[in-house]
């Protein structure tokens, strides 16, 4: 996922793929009229976007967080696999102790204390952001590309694939998905890697139903029905036609899809499914340290606190693009 | 209509009457004509091995009179009666095991025994309900009814504690330690370390397969550094792999000291400078040996990592990893042994004698002999000589890096009478006073696998066999030595290779069946001999006997 300022010259929108059809054929589409209007959808949604408080919000925490997981190195005082804290001397789990606000000097600094190996939380939560954030959106842009694969197909086609495709998906829904993701990776075995591809898998129903839906609608319009007419191929109807104005329900979807995925992956994790040791992640971080709850309460809420600001961010962006795309969607 | 039914309750009361009419005359002539045979004549089983060469230590197990039992050795055996008061071998009803085929859930779910508590329920999954035996032979339990729980999260067992919902937890949390010892309505018992935590390497994955490499690893662990920061006071770091509570320890023997330098270079003499790849297995579950797994073998990854070799973690579940383990598929894997009996031979010959499993790769030929060769002796002193050699070699080999001798700690509620630890973790509430209440609720790690315990090796399982199941012997509350429990006394001829047992009378079964010499013989037989019918158990493994005394009878020809 890209910043949102992205979002305004997005590269599939329909201004493109235009001259393919060669000179002739801009003239003849008679579609022209509706152009500027498409053209207008995101830029407008954009703007909408930064009038709703929420999605505001969601912009700023996903900032942090991108800024965090990018410049971690830079900001982290520590590695976060280092047992520093043994080194140091101090015992494991100690509380956090920061200078400015009147721990003893002569005592080490952990702003958020260390963990059960010795290890420096801060650092660890502030790397665990890097993890949360690419399997995340590894695990939606898996998710996105296959799901739009087959809800095209899927919608585009209709009839007999329509029928296998959407059965299969159905089949996919049926299991909770967590339950299915564990099954998934006991299949494959533990490991981030896997536990992305488990939860791709798992949430391309999602997609695929959301962009055969989209599509469904779609190819009833006039200008497909003109592209048919002229002749152009298949493809190229599906691609440059059906695909760019099927895309606005996907990208709210994808938006509350990471932090659906980033909360799974810190749920497997958790599980001792994801992330090997010593990686910092926040599920594996808090499920580490959960017998602690009473006495070093803050591994547990620390690592919590990341979690609920990585899916909180996320789902107010998610319901503010929902918000401003909607409208247009049902004009 | 009326009438009619009347009359149908009429006919069903009658046919009811009839038949318990028909029951009891049935079971009064059963019991009278079982009390003439065994009034008229006891016939004692008597069961033999045809020779000593299958490698067992039995050779004969005889019921001579109805109170006696009298087993033939095949080798002398210091430690038989601490082996025969071992849970794995309690004395069940002869004709339940029987009736039940020697296994299935009417066994494994419902163990007839004599002990104080009986089963009352086993609702699978959540709690286990015993009460009091009335007939029991000795001092009956104080609480009426006793309910085992269990929790694999340290601090869900502790708040239970605090919430008054058990009386006693097992484990707590090593940084928990001082929250319970504050605490005026809690006790906080700790467990001494009888124990063992290792790390183990299997010889038959490459570069392991290099004693070199296995000395440099063994340097390269500081074991002060996780006891210090891991483990529960009452802990320390361990020179060999008998805890020094045990006899056969040897004071003189210390392990490798900590030296990176000299780590690294046995790791270029051995050929690899830059260090090496390899995995380390292990399973996320509390023993006192380890009580925070996840957390030890990241700071063991961490310090390999100094030495370069680069280490990846992987968790299994528990039984499939003992399993792994045992079949000789991990190479470098976290594990540790609890005292069953207080002998070397439970630490070392199930390790690394000749009936050992693959755990630890191919065996090494001079300890198997020392082991075998010590095991036949019957003076301690020169069995310590002995096993002191085996110390030594086993630092030499290095199959395993033998890291901390774990102390662990149980909490009781302040008003819990007679709380106590065991250091072989079986403890007996039977003895226990929930301050008046009339029922014990005891919180543990993990359910019971089983509880015909001759077929489990779960320390889980067999605590909760103990509340119900005696053995000829038993284990003094709280300590190691043997006290008369269903025997009154054990002796043995001069050379130790042949113990004859004298029982006692009039203890009764909870079934309500007397209790007999013939019952011993076959609660063993069934064990010893693999091919009797009755050899069933949950899964067959009855992984404890050969272990203990030596092998099976006609083991099925894929053990080999």
């Amino acid at each position: 996922m890209m910043g949102p300022g992205d979002l305004v010259p997005d590269p599939l929108h329909p201004e493109g793929p235009l001259p393919a059809g060669g000179p002739g054929r801009v003239d003849q589409r008679g579609e022209t009229a509706r152009l500027p209007e498409t053209r207008g959808l995101w830029a407008t949604a954009f703007r909408e976007l930064l009038h709703k408080r929420s999605a505001k919000i969601g912009l700023f925490m996903l900032a942090v967080l991108i800024l965090v997981a990018i410049f971690a190195p830079l900001i982290a005082p520590f590695s976060p696999t280092a047992t520093v804290g043994i080194d140091e001397g101090i015992p494991v789990r100690s509380a956090p102790c920061i200078h400015l606000f009147g721990c003893d000097s002569s005592q080490p600094q952990h702003i958020l204390g260390t963990d059960g190996n010795g290890r420096d939380e801060f650092s660890r939560l502030l790397y665990g952001a890097r993890v949360s954030l690419l399997a995340g959106f590894g695990a939606v842009a898996v998710a996105v590309a296959a799901g739009t694969l087959l809800g095209l197909l899927s919608g585009f086609f209709g009839g007999r694939i329509d029928n296998v495709i959407m059965r299969i998906m159905d089949v996919l829904l049926a299991f909770p998905s967590l339950l299915l993701a564990i099954a998934i990776i006991t299949v494959l075995g533990q490991g981030l890697i896997n536990a992305m591809l488990a939860i791709s898998v798992v949430t391309i129903p999602q997609y695929a139903r959301v962009v055969r839906s989209a599509v469904l609608t779609v190819r009833e319009n006039d200008y497909v029905a003109a592209d048919r007419a002229l002749g152009v191929s298949t493809g190229r109807i599906i691609w440059n036609r059906i695909l760019p104005n099927s895309l606005t329900p996907l990208v709210v979807q994808a938006t509350l899809g990471v932090a659906t995925a980033v909360l799974e992956i810190a749920a497997l994790s958790f599980l001792g499914l994801g992330v090997r040791p010593p990686t910092a992640e926040w599920g594996s971080m808090l499920a580490a340290e959960r017998n602690q709850v009473f006495t070093a309460p803050h591994l547990v809420f620390f690592p919590g606190l990341a979690i609920m600001w990585n899916v909180l961010a996320f789902n107010l962006l998610g319901d503010g693009m929902r918000d401003a795309l909607d409208p247009r969607l049902n004009r | 209509m009326n009438k009619w039914r009347l009359m149908a309750l009429l006919a069903v009361v009658a046919l009811l009457v009839a038949a318990c009419g028909d029951d009891d005359g049935e079971e009064t002539t059963t019991t009278t004509a079982a009390t003439t045979t065994t009034a008229a004549a006891f016939e004692g089983l008597s069961y033999s091995a045809p020779d000593c060469d299958y490698g067992g230590e039995f050779m004969t197990i005889e019921a001579v009179d109805e109170l006696t039992v009298r087993f033939e050795l095949c080798y002398p055996d210091v430690a038989f009666r601490s082996k025969v008061a071992f849970s794995a071998f309690a004395i069940h009803p002869m004709e339940h095991l029987e009736a039940t085929g020697g296994g299935g859930d009417a066994l494994v779910g419902n163990p007839i025994g004599t002990g104080p508590y009986m089963l009352e329920q086993w609702d699978r999954g959540n709690q286990l309900v015993m009460k009091r035996f009335d007939d029991y032979w000795g001092t009956p339990a104080i609480a009426e009814t006793l309910v085992f729980r269990w929790s694999s999260e340290a601090a869900q067992r502790l708040v239970e504690l605090r919430a008054g919902s058990v009386d006693g937890i097992d484990n707590v949390g090593p940084d928990d330690f001082p929250t319970v010892a504050n605490d005026a309505a809690l006790q906080l018992i700790e467990r001494p370390a009888l124990n063992i935590f290792y790390i183990g390497f299997n010889n038959n994955f490459p570069p392991l397969d290099n004693e070199l490499v296995r000395q440099a690893l063994a340097m390269a662990i500081d074991k002060g550094r996780i006891v210090d920061n891991f483990y529960p006071p009452g802990s320390s770091a361990a020179e060999q792999f008998l805890p020094p509570a045990l006899p056969g320890f040897a004071p003189g023997v210390t392990w490798y000291d900590y030296d990176l330098q000299a780590a690294r270079d046995l790791l270029a003499d051995a050929g690899y400078p830059d260090g090496f790849d390899i995995e380390l297995s292990y399973r996320d579950v509390v023993r006192g040996y380890l009580p925070q797994p996840a957390v030890v073998a990241q700071d063991i990854q961490a310090q390999l990592a100094q030495i370069g070799v680069n280490v990846e973690i992987v968790v299994m579940e528990s039984g499939a990893f003992i399993d792994a383990a045992d079949a000789g598929e991990l190479p470098m894997h976290l594990l540790g042994w609890g005292a069953d009996y207080p002998d070397a031979t439970n630490f070392f010959d199930y390790h690394f004698g000749a009936g050992s499993s693959d755990q630890f790769g191919e065996q090494f030929e001079d300890i198997t002999t020392l082991l075998t060769q010590a095991g036949s002796l019957s003076d301690q002193a020169e069995r310590d000589v002995l096993y002191a050699q085996v110390a030594e070699l086993i630092k030499q080999h290095v199959p395993m890096i033998p890291v901390a001798h774990g102390g662990s700690g149980l909490a009781y509620k302040a008003d819990v009478v007679g709380a106590h630890a065991s250091p072989l973790s079986n403890e007996l509430f039977w003895v226990m006073d929930p301050g008046g209440r009339d029922t014990f609720v005891w919180m543990q790690n993990a359910e019971p696998i089983g509880l015909y315990c001759a077929d489990e090796s779960d320390g889980e399982s067999l605590r909760a066999c103990e509340q119900m199941n005696e053995s000829l012997l038993a284990f003094e509350i709280g300590g190691t030595g043997t006290v008369p429990s269903l025997a009154t006394a054990c002796d043995a001829n001069a050379d130790l290779t042949e113990w004859t047992c004298t029982l006692r009378s009039g203890v009764t079964f909870h079934d309500g069946s007397t209790f007999d010499a013939n019952d011993v013989v076959m609660s063993y037989l069934v064990q010893w001999d693999a091919s009797h019918p009755l050899h069933v158990g949950r899964d067959g493994s009855f992984t404890y006997f050969p272990g203990l005394f030596g092998g099976f009878l006609n083991p099925p020809a894929t053990e080999g």
